[in-house]
């Protein structure tokens, strides 16, 4: 059993090979409707899971993909590491809402493209079309992970990061990172 | 027995050794395998090295004394639970019995451990040793393994089996061994390279991450600490990591230390190390990306591998020894966890026969008792205060009549008391 994979049904409806699941979210983007059906226990989102499994996942140096779903569990679990190295540096809640925005909306590497480090496992888009689909419902995943991330690392009374969840800031999961070397 | 004064009990780990009488519950003293002799040059072989002068030879030190001793050198006679040295060996036990027991080996029965595939040659040099330089009346060598199953009938509630698994780690390595009737099945041991040290270790690395207040010379120390006084086996991680986030007054708790050279007191917080550092028993590759089978899957391929007839008393009765098996919980981990395993195989048995087989559930049972950091001195303890000892032993007066030989082979007794 090395690690955890997402429980949720994957979905008809994929992007590549990433599954298009939909999520509790105010960011505008891709994913608009909600039916509490496609969570698990009506309640859990892919970002809630992402977020739940993240710090027993983060350890593991292999993982085997056993859906689309878990295409996304991945991605995300990357995410939360690259948010985690920004956080370490913020000083207050405000402060790291936004560095955790600018990161979110920042020029990302999406499957296909040269530095995306799994492309091996994740398909490229087939169109263009496809493409900006998986752009924006990515932008849209990293901005509501991002914040969701923010409320449960900033301690309410001394508005610093945690450091039950910092100290998880240099690990890599499965040994890579989304971003370059050196960073 | 009533003739007898108390047999003496003497184990001999890599890392320590645990002495005492026979019929007490704990060893009289638990001391590191060390030994600190002087050794007179650098040139010549071993022997005339330690070719000593009037009393010289009596110059040496064993145990806690060793470590801060100038101008001597710190030998360990054994390495990985077998006897190297036995020059050394026979000193160690000198110290052992005069020194610390203070007894007089001609008044005492002893019982000696071995490891499992211990060559019969090496019992010989024992059995010199015992009988020729310390005189003693009669001696026994027993497997570590059994000792640590017969330790385990204070908890079976009175059924005495010499029939067992023994998973025993201390703090080097981590062994697997099936017994049967006594006999361990040596084709079958099994070694798994993550024991005490590693958890330590592992601990350490966490620390380092998050906690910035530990001197760096003291925090192997720091981790071991921790290691044995606040850490468990959990169930789950991913919801132990939720309980703590969720509820991190009650589940962290504090270390305080004080720093051995400005004597500052300084404080740590223990958190998700309390349940990552033994679960790496079960998620090796957390720790250790070379090693990824977990302890239940190699418990229960070994089981497999031996002969089918004692697959299921085997397992019916895993038996936990040696400190790094004392996380709490770590018996109900290692259950749960095979019990899963067997229950997957009958029902694939069940699948592939298309319902014409449906085996009869496996009893799977763990039993961990409160003598497990000592188990295979104890469990030598509780033997040796046996009448059936005495007569299982091998005498002195046996030894003059036939040599050293009678000592290759010392017959499993205790099944049946």
């Amino acid at each position: 059993m090395p690690g955890y994979h997402s429980k949720l049904v994957s979905p008809a409806r994929k992007i590549g090979n990433i599954a298009f699941l939909t999520f509790k979210t105010k960011v505008r983007g891709p994913i608009t409707t909600l039916n509490p059906e496609d969570l698990v226990d009506n309640e859990m989102d892919i970002i809630d899971e992402a977020l739940l499994y993240f710090k027993a996942n983060v350890f593991f140096k292999q993982f085997e993909i056993q859906s689309d779903s878990d295409r996304v569990l991945i991605y995300l679990t990357l995410f939360i590491t690259e948010c985690l190295k920004k956080l370490q540096k913020c000083t207050s809640k405000d402060q790291a809402l936004q560095e955790v925005y600018s990161l979110a909306v920042s020029k990302f590497d999406i499957p296909g493209d040269a530095a995306f480090p799994l492309n091996s496992v994740y398909s490229r888009p087939s169109t263009l079309e496809e493409a900006n689909t998986m752009r924006g419902y990515l932008n849209q995943i990293r901005q509501e992970t991002g914040q969701r991330l923010v409320e449960r690392v900033f301690d309410k009374e001394t508005n610093k990061p945690s450091k039950w969840w910092i100290c998880f800031a240099k690990r890599k999961f499965m040994d890579i990172s989304l971003s370059g070397r050196g960073q | 027995m009533a003739n007898h004064l108390p047999a003496i009990v003497i184990d001999n780990g890599t890392g320590y050794t645990k002495l005492g009488y026979a019929g007490n519950t704990g060893p009289q003293y638990i001391i590191p395998s060390s030994i600190a002799i002087k050794e007179t040059s650098k040139v010549g072989d071993q022997a005339s090295r330690r070719l000593a002068r009037g009393i010289d030879d009596l110059d040496f030190f064993i145990g806690d004394e060793c470590i801060d001793l100038n101008g001597y050198s710190i030998k360990y006679p054994i390495r990985h639970g077998i006897v190297e040295d036995w020059d050394l060996m026979e000193r160690f036990w000198e110290q052992c019995i005069f020194k610390y027991l203070r007894a007089e080996p001609e008044d005492h029965y002893f019982l000696l451990t071995e490891p499992p595939l211990n060559t019969p040659e090496n019992r010989e040099y024992t059995a010199e040793i015992m009988f020729e330089s310390f005189n003693v009346p009669g001696l026994y060598i027993a497997v570590q393994a059994v000792l640590a199953l017969v330790a385990s009938w204070s908890a079976t509630n009175g059924v005495q089996s010499l029939t067992g698994i023994v998973v025993d780690s201390g703090d080097g390595v981590t062994h697997v061994i099936p017994v049967a009737d006594g006999y361990v099945i040596g084709s079958c041991i099994k070694h798994i390279p993550i024991a005490g040290r590693d958890i330590t270790y592992f601990i350490q690395s966490l620390l380092r991450e998050r906690e910035f207040n530990i001197p760096p010379e003291q925090s192997l120390e720091t981790a071991k600490a921790i290691k044995e006084k606040f850490c468990y086996i959990c169930p789950d991680i991913a919801k132990e990591f939720d309980k703590f986030d969720k509820n991190p007054s009650k589940c962290v708790k504090k270390y305080s230390g004080v720093n051995h050279i400005t004597k500052q007191p300084f404080d740590v917080d223990v958190g998700f190390e309390r349940f990552l550092g033994p679960e790496i028993f079960f998620n090796p590759e957390i720790a250790n990306p070379d090693f990824s089978t977990s302890i239940s899957d190699i418990v229960d391929n070994c089981i497999q591998n031996c002969p089918i007839d004692v697959r299921r008393p085997l397992y019916k009765n895993i038996v936990l020894s040696g400190g790094s098996t004392m996380f709490k919980d770590f018996d109900k981990r290692l259950e749960r966890d095979i019990k899963r395993l067997c229950n997957a195989r009958q029902k694939l048995s069940t699948q592939l026969s298309q319902g014409n087989i449906t085996p009869s559930q496996m009893n799977v049972k763990v039993v961990s008792h409160s003598m497990q950091r000592y188990a295979v001195w104890f469990g030598g303890s509780i033997l040796a205060s046996t009448n059936e000892f005495y007569t299982t032993s091998h005498t002195k007066q046996k030894y003059e009549e036939y040599g050293p030989s009678i000592c290759r082979h010392n017959p499993v007794f205790g099944a049946l008391i």
